[in-house]
């Protein structure tokens, strides 16, 4: 892995669009080049270079890139989006649409992102070290289609409409979550460690998709449907895999656990599955 | 010709393998015991495709720490003629007997870059669910891709992995076993057959991995397709015109071998004639093959042995 190192110098009071910060753009550049990428800042156009520092190595391919943003850049946009391979380190927080639309390599954030975290993913890996807001791996507006694969891991809260449409992919929250998540949901997992909070699944469909409730939920809608109270094998695949692969180690105390499973949104004759783990 | 080997006399000849395609599973359940009564019930009456739709055996049991679930496995490998006469048996054996064993959960133990085809097994097995069955997608666009279903069953939930890898296998893999008596032919098939199953991806089908009745190929009988191997059967060497029992021989095991490659087969053949030669009356050690017409792979005993 060659390493790009961009230090933030001076920002603008208004949002940066930098969706150049992406190992698929900057590899196989020159240094000079990279500098002189347009990013936008309103309705003007700018160079990378006038609000970071450039330094470092560039690779000839995306997967042997490495970007390291060193510091907090809240009102950079567009960080890791749309990228394929590679990886992105930010030591700090990062802005909206971080991850956006990524299909591969490894995003991570030490501290929080803003709103539209990881949205529409569909492959790689999103870890954010803190809070991530609204819509972490939800679809755009006037889209049917959220996240279509990959992982997001949000090591603190996620706001509301978290993982809204979402086809595809896992999102784990390892604190709480706001009201709306998984709404629309056809497909892939939530996994929320704190508390839940209400519409949980509201007009989910199924598909194979589920949300597994670790902590507290604060309400259920009444259009999802108790059946039984068990102990799936199935997550025991999963809490391995939390534990051994993303590195959750409070999976563990679950690979055993009895879940109550609750089917629906019956409200729009959806086949989705809550899960809630029952308290040992 | 032979060469010595612990004191055992060892025929420079080759057993003959041919080519058959395998595919391996692991089983998991509550605890090993229900992991085993299903890889067995699984495995019953498959010790040979002249009679049985299959063969299959126990591979090994499988430690908690290396299933996909955690829980106590035991690794079953199966083999058929072709992709299509080694699916529907393990359709209908995982449909019958894993299925329907308590606890159990079923995956693939043949990882998809190491196969040769992957087979829909577990994606023809949902329809048990009848309609309620649920679609599980693990790692989409992360560290792989995985697919299970999920089917609701009466005790709970069955999980089985949607596919299946399979491979062109080896078949066939055998020596015999002869001695001055019965219990010390035994004794040392048993001590092969210990030393066979810590090489992996090698499955012995018959009863305790031993065949006491080998056989040939035809009888005098139109009606009949394999009969008693009667040029290795010492009760009649004397009436038998081609005996080929040596000499103080008055009992012969065969041992039979399968596994997903030649490699492994000639290492697990190795291992159980070492073993078997460490035996006391343990005389003379052969392999059955048909002059090469038959199978395509001769594997050589002295050959398997690194002996030059």
């Amino acid at each position: 892995m060659k390493e790009l190192t961009l230090t933030p110098t001076t920002m603008p009071k208004i949002p940066v669009e930098a969706e150049v910060i992406c190992p698929d753009v900057v590899a196989g550049r020159t240094l000079e080049e990279i500098r002189g990428l347009k990013v936008y800042v309103g309705n003007s156009v700018h160079g990378l270079g006038e609000f970071f520092e450039v330094e470092g190595e560039v690779a000839d391919k995306a997967a042997e890139q490495m970007i390291v943003i060193d510091g907090s850049v809240p009102t950079v946009k567009y960080i890791g989006a749309k990228m394929s391979a590679g990886s992105i380190l930010v030591r700090g927080c990062a802005g909206m649409h971080t991850g956006a639309q990524m299909s591969g390599g490894e995003l991570s954030v030490e501290e929080n992102t803003r709103n539209w975290a990881g949205a529409e993913m569909r492959g790689g890996l999103l870890r954010i070290g803190g809070d991530s807001r609204n819509q972490t791996g939800a679809a755009y507006r006037g889209s049917s289609e959220g996240m279509m694969g990959g992982c997001i891991l949000v090591e603190g809260d996620a706001g509301f409409e978290t993982g809204s449409f979402m086809r595809r992919g896992m999102i784990v929250v390892k604190g709480d979550v706001g009201p709306f998540a998984g709404v629309h949901m056809n497909g892939g997992e939530i996994f929320v460690f704190g508390r839940a909070a209400r519409r949980l699944g509201a007009e989910a469909k199924g598909n194979g998709g589920f949300i597994a409730c670790l902590g507290e939920v604060e309400s259920l809608l009444p259009t999802y449907v108790y059946d039984t109270t068990y102990v799936p094998t199935m997550m025991k695949l999963y809490m391995r895999q939390l534990k051994e692969g993303l590195g959750v180690l409070k999976a563990e105390s679950f690979l055993d656990a009895p879940f109550r499973r609750y089917r629906g949104d019956v409200a729009v004759g959806g086949n989705a599955e809550i899960l809630i783990a029952e308290k040992l | 010709m032979s060469f010595m080997l612990n004191g055992v006399e060892i025929e420079d000849t080759f057993a003959e393998g041919f080519s058959m395609w395998g595919s391996r599973i692991v089983i998991t359940a509550v605890n090993r015991r229900w992991a085993n009564i299903a890889a067995s019930t699984m495995t019953g009456f498959a010790t040979s495709v002249i009679a049985c739709d299959c063969e299959a055996s126990i591979e090994r049991e499988v430690p908690p720490d290396e299933t996909p679930d955690g829980r106590p496995g035991t690794a079953v490998m199966v083999f058929g003629f072709s992709r299509g006469r080694l699916t529907t048996p393990m359709l209908n054996r995982i449909g019958q007997c894993v299925l329907t064993c308590p606890t159990t959960a079923i995956f693939n133990g043949l990882p998809e870059e190491e196969a040769d085809a992957m087979l829909d097994v577990g994606k023809s097995i949902r329809f048990f669910g009848d309609g309620y069955q649920v679609k599980m997608r693990m790692d989409d666009g992360w560290v792989g891709r995985r697919r299970f279903w999920r089917i609701p069953v009466m005790e709970g939930e069955f999980l089985v992995e949607e596919k299946f890898g399979a491979k062109r296998a080896v078949a066939g893999g055998n020596f015999l076993v002869m001695g001055e008596t019965e219990a010390a032919t035994l004794e040392a098939s048993e001590r092969a057959i210990e030393a066979i199953h810590t090489v992996p991806l090698v499955i012995t089908p018959f009863p305790g991995g031993l065949c006491r009745s080998g056989s040939k190929v035809g009888s005098t009988y139109p009606f009949l397709r394999a009969s008693t191997n009667t040029p290795f059967c010492p009760a009649i060497k004397e009436t038998f015109p081609d005996s080929q029992v040596p000499e103080g021989i008055n009992s012969v095991i065969e041992v039979v071998l399968n596994g997903l490659d030649e490699k492994s087969v000639k290492a697990a053949m190795a291992a159980g004639i070492r073993a078997a030669t460490e035996v006391e009356g343990v005389k003379w050690i052969t392999a059955v093959n048909f002059g090469g017409k038959l199978g395509k792979y001769n594997l050589g005993l002295k050959d398997a042995l690194g002996v030059s």
